[in-house]
C-alpha cells in the first residue's frame, strides 16, 4: 500500500529522485568525476576557466575542477548530516520519552534544558561552539547534534505525552508491562510517524546548517570540497567567476530541498490524519 | 549593522572641535561641503590603543589619531623629523637628546610636552606589547628623562642604528588624559582601547568595533594643513572583497586595500570613475617555520619544505603575476637584499632527497589566515607539493586575531604559518634582527629560529651607523637564512591602490599602504 503511495504523491516522488541522486554521487563519486585528483590536487594553469567541455562547471581559484570537488562534496554533505541528525535522534528521541511518560521534577528538569537550547538559535549555538572548538569536520557534527537534539526532546514529548493515557497503554499498564517495556515497544511504534518526518526534515536543515558553517570558515578547512567553503571562496571572484558560487549553490539548494519535499510527502503518507484531499485513504 | 555609538564627549571639548574645525557660525551649505573620505578596510579595528598595536592591517588608528617622533613618507620611503625640531646624539651613540616642536596640541588643547613623550616610552615598556619588541632590548624603564619641558633624553643600554628609524612606532600620548583614566595601574589600557588621546592631524569622533571609525580634522594640529585636505576621515569594517570593490565602483567609499586579486583589480581599471595607483612594496610574503618543535629543527625538514613549493605556480598563476619573486625575507628594492641571492626553487627530487635525511617525521599542520585567501592558497600550495613527496600536511583556518597572540608562545604556535612582514620602518632590521635574533624569542622572532652568527651579525649591525658596513652585513644575514631554510620566503608585494576620480593626490609609502590621510588631496 504504502510502496504505492509513495509514487502517487508527487513532492515525495521528486524528494526521492533528488535524494537518491545524492547518494549514488556520493557513492560513485570516484567514476563519475572528471578529475578525481582534484579533492585535493589543482592545477593552476587553469584557475578560473570558466565551464566548458574541459571543465563541465568550471575551476576554482587553485585551478581545481569545480564539477569534480562537487561530486565529492556529496559525501561530506552526507556524512555531516546523518552523523549529526542521528546523534540529535539519538539523543532527543529518550530524552523526550522519559520526560512525556513519568511526571516530576527530573521530566521538567530535562524539558527545561531543553527549553534553554531552544530559546538560542540553533545556528548562532553552533557558530560558537565550533568557534571555541575550532574548525574541522567533527566539531562541525559536534555542534551540530549538541544543538539540534533539544528539537526532537520536545517532539516526542508532546507525542508521548498524548498517547501515554492512551487505551492501549492503559492495557500494557495493567498487564504488568514495565515503563521501559511500554515507552520502546508500545509508544515509540506509535509516534514513530512523526520523528522520521522531522528527521527527514531535520536532514535538509543540518545541510544548510554545515554549510552556513562552511561558509564562515569553521567548518572543514581546506582543501576538503565542501560546499559551503566553496562558496565562501568564490566572494572573492564575483561577479566575474561566476560559476564559482553557481554550482555548490544549486547543489545546496537541490539538497535542501529533496529533504523537505520528502520530509512533506513522508507526512501526509505516515499520518492519514493530514493526507491531502483526493490522494487515497478516503 | 550596529549603530555607532557616541563617545562621551563633555560639551567643552566638543565645543572645542567644532570651533576647531571651522564649524560654528557655518551655514548647512558649508557644513554639506566638508570633504570626506571613507576607506574600507578588511580588518576590524578591534582596539584603538596605539602602544597595543603593531599591524599594517590596523595601523590608520595610529597614523592618523596620533604623532610620533619621527615620521615615514614616500617610496622608496623617507625618515622625516616629525615632533622634533632638534636631534642631538652623543658620539658613542647612546644619548639621543631631542628638542620637541613649540606648541604641539593635543585634541583636548593640553600642549604636548617631553613628559608625555617620557610617558608614551614607559608605558610601550610596561605593556610588553604592540611595538615593545623593538625598543625592548635597548631602552630600560626609567632612562627616559624630562629635561625640560621641551627636552628629551634618551639614554639606550648599548648603541642602536636604527633608533631614529624606530622611534616612529613611539605614538605619543595624552599623558595626563590616559593617567586620569587608568585603573588598578594598568596604564589605561582599558580606557584607551576605546578612546582616543592623541594629537595627530584626525581627532576621533565616534568608534565601534563592528563598524570602524570616524575621525575628524584636527584644525590646530602642528604641522598645518596643505590645499584641499580631508575633513572627515572615516575607516569602515567590510570584510567582504566583493562589497569593498563594489562599494568603491559606486563612490561610496573612496578607496580600500591595495592587495585586491588580480581580476577584481581588472574590474577597477576598467571603471572610469576610479583612479589606480601601482607601486613596488616592501612586504615580504614567506611562511614561519616554527623552528621550536621537532622535526622542523632539522635543516633538512626545512630544505624539504622550500623545495616542497610551487613558487612560480603561486606567484604568476594564482596571483596572476602580481607580485615579485622574493628569494630572501628581505624584500628586493630594500638596501641589504643581496643582488643575485640564490632562492629555493620547486624541485620535487629535492625536497624527496632531504626528507629522505629527516628522522621522525610527522605530519605537519598549516595555520592559514582565514579571511585572507593568499595565505589560505598558500597554505593549499604547500600541502599539495608536500603530498607529492609523500608527507601529510593538515590545514586548520583560524582568524588573524586568534593567530597573532599564538605567535609569541612556541609551544602554541602552528608549524608553520604563511604571512606577510610589512614594513614598520625601512631599515633591514624590520626583516632581518627583529624576527630572527635569538633574542627576540617570545617578542617578534615567531620562528625560533637562533644562529649564533645571525645574532652576532644582527647584534653588530645595530652598533654600526655606516649604512656601507651595515648593508654588508645584512646581505650575509640574508644569504643564512636561506641556506638554513629559516622561512619559505615566497614574494615580495606590489600596491594596487583604487582610489575614486575625486582624489586628486595620495603619497604612498609603503608604511602604511597610503592610509595617512593628511597628504591625501581631494576636490571639494
Amino acid at each position: 500500500m504504502k510502496a504505492v503511495r509513495i509514487f502517487r504523491d508527487r513532492a515525495l516522488l521528486i524528494g526521492v529522485v533528488i535524494i537518491s541522486c545524492l547518494v549514488l554521487v556520493a557513492v560513485f563519486a570516484g567514476p563519475l568525476s572528471t578529475y578525481p585528483d582534484h579533492v585535493t590536487g589543482f592545477d593552476p594553469n587553469h584557475r578560473l576557466t570558466q565551464p566548458g567541455w574541459q571543465f563541465l562547471l568550471g575551476t576554482d581559484r587553485m585551478g581545481a575542477d569545480i564539477y569534480s570537488r562537487l561530486l565529492f562534496g556529496a559525501r561530506l554533505t552526507i556524512l555531516i548530516s546523518v552523523i549529526a541528525t542521528a546523534t540529535a535522534v539519538i539523543i532527543g528521541v529518550p530524552i523526550g520519552l522519559v520526560a512525556g511518560y513519568f511526571d516530576g521534577w527530573a521530566s521538567e528538569a530535562l524539558m527545561r534544558i531543553s527549553d534553554i537550547f531552544l530559546a538560542v538559535p540553533q545556528i548562532v549555538l553552533a557558530i560558537a561552539i565550533a568557534q571555541t572548538l575550532g574548525p574541522s569536520i567533527q566539531n562541525v557534527i559536534l555542534a551540530l547534534s549538541a544543538t539540534y537534539w533539544p528539537f526532537w526532546a520536545r517532539l516526542v514529548y508532546a507525542e508521548t505525552r498524548s498517547q501515554r493515557n492512551e487505551i492501549y497503554v492503559e492495557a500494557a499498564k495493567a498487564m504488568g508491562a514495565s515503563p521501559l517495556r511500554i515507552m520502546a515497544l508500545h509508544i515509540l511504534p506509535n509516534i514513530s510517524g512523526s520523528i522520521i518526518v522531522r528527521t527527514t526534515i531535520g536532514m535538509g536543515a543540518t545541510i544548510l546548517a554545515a554549510a552556513s558553517l562552511g561558509f564562515l570558515g569553521l567548518g572543514a578547512p581546506p582543501p576538503a570540497p565542501e560546499w559551503g567553503r566553496m562558496i565562501a571562496e568564490s566572494r572573492e571572484f564575483l561577479p566575474k567567476a561566476w560559476w564559482y558560487a553557481t554550482a555548490p549553490g544549486i547543489a545546496i539548494l537541490m539538497v535542501v530541498m529533496g529533504f523537505n519535499l520528502m520530509g512533506d510527502g513522508l507526512r501526509d503518507v505516515l499520518d492519514p490524519r493530514l493526507r491531502r484531499g483526493g490522494s487515497d485513504g478516503k | 549593522m550596529t549603530k555607532f555609538v557616541p563617545l562621551s564627549i563633555n560639551r567643552r571639548t566638543a565645543l572645542m572641535g567644532l570651533s576647531a574645525a571651522g564649524l560654528i557660525g557655518m551655514n548647512g551649505e558649508a557644513l554639506a561641503a566638508r570633504r570626506k573620505f571613507v576607506t574600507a578596510n578588511n580588518n576590524p579595528y578591534d582596539i584603538l590603543d596605539p602602544h597595543q598595536l603593531f599591524d599594517i592591517g590596523r595601523i590608520a588608528v595610529r597614523l592618523n589619531m596620533y604623532d610620533a617622533l619621527t615620521r615615514w613618507v614616500d617610496n622608496p620611503p623617507k625618515l622625516q623629523m616629525w615632533l622634533v625640531e632638534k636631534a642631538d646624539i652623543s658620539p658613542d651613540g647612546k644619548v639621543y637628546t631631542f628638542t620637541l616642536k613649540p606648541n604641539v596640541k593635543f585634541h583636548d588643547g593640553t600642549v604636548m610636552t617631553s613628559a608625555d613623550v617620557v610617558y608614551s616610552m614607559e608605558r610601550i615598556l610596561a605593556l610588553k606589547k604592540g611595538a615593545y619588541g623593538l625598543f625592548k632590548d635597548v631602552v630600560e624603564p626609567g632612562t627616559t628623562k624630562a629635561l625640560d619641558p621641551r627636552t628629551v633624553q634618551f639614554t639606550l643600554k648599548a648603541p642602536f642604528a636604527v633608533f631614529m628609524a624606530v622611534l616612529s612606532e613611539l605614538w605619543v600620548v595624552n599623558s595626563a588624559l590616559v593617567k586620569k583614566n587608568e585603573k588598578n595601574g594598568d596604564w589605561g589600557a582599558d580606557w584607551l582601547s576605546k578612546n582616543e588621546a592623541g594629537s595627530g592631524g584626525y581627532a576621533l569622533r565616534r568608534y565601534d568595533p563592528a563598524v570602524g571609525f570616524q575621525a575628524a580634522r584636527f584644525e590646530g594640529h602642528f604641522a598645518g594643513w596643505g590645499k584641499n585636505p580631508i575633513d572627515d576621515a572615516e575607516f569602515r569594517v567590510v570584510m567582504e572583497t566583493a562589497t569593498r570593490v563594489l562599494g568603491v565602483m559606486k563612490g561610496e567609499f573612496n578607496t580600500t586595500d591595495g592587495y585586491l586579486p588580480a581580476e577584481q583589480m581588472a574590474r577597477m581599471k576598467e571603471n572610469p570613475n576610479i583612479k589606480t595607483w601601482e607601486a613596488e612594496s616592501i612586504r615580504t610574503f614567506y611562511f614561519i617555520i616554527n623552528h621550536w618543535k621537532a622535526p622542523l629543527n632539522d635543516v633538512n625538514m626545512r630544505k624539504a619544505l622550500c623545495y616542497a613549493f610551487d613558487y612560480d605556480g603561486f606567484n604568476d598563476k594564482i596571483l596572476s603575476g602580481t607580485v615579485v619573486r622574493n628569494n630572501g625575507i628581505i624584500p628586493n628594492p630594500m638596501w641589504g637584499a643581496p643582488k643575485g641571492l640564490k632562492g629555493y626553487t620547486y624541485d620535487l627530487d629535492k625536497a624527496k632527497y632531504h626528507l629522505a635525511q629527516v628522522k621522525n617525521v610527522r605530519p605537519l599542520q598549516i595555520g592559514a589566515m582565514a579571511g585572507y585567501p593568499q595565505s589560505e592558497q598558500a597554505a593549499q600550495m604547500l600541502q599539495a607539493g608536500c603530498a607529492k613527496i609523500g608527507l601529510e600536511v593538515k590545514i586548520v583556518t583560524e582568524p588573524y586575531t586568534t593567530i597573532a597572540p599564538k605567535l609569541n608562545d612556541r609551544e602554541r604556535a602552528h608549524d608553520l604559518i604563511p604571512l606577510w612582514r610589512s614594513a614598520y620602518f625601512a631599515d633591514p632590521h624590520n626583516w632581518t634582527g627583529f624576527l630572527f635574533n635569538t633574542k627576540n624569542f617570545d617578542a617578534g622572532n615567531a620562528s625560533y629560529y637562533s644562529n649564533p652568527r645571525v645574532d652576532e651579525l644582527c647584534d653588530q649591525a645595530l652598533i654600526v651607523t655606516d649604512q656601507e658596513k651595515r648593508r654588508v652585513m645584512y646581505e650575509e644575514v640574508s644569504q643564512i637564512l636561506v641556506e638554513d631554510a629559516a622561512g619559505i620566503f615566497i614574494n615580495n608585494t606590489k600596491f594596487h591602490g583604487a582610489f575614486t576620480k575625486n582624489t586628486k593626490s595620495i603619497r604612498f609609502c609603503p608604511i602604511g599602504d597610503a592610509q595617512d590621510v593628511r597628504w591625501i588631496e581631494m576636490e571639494g
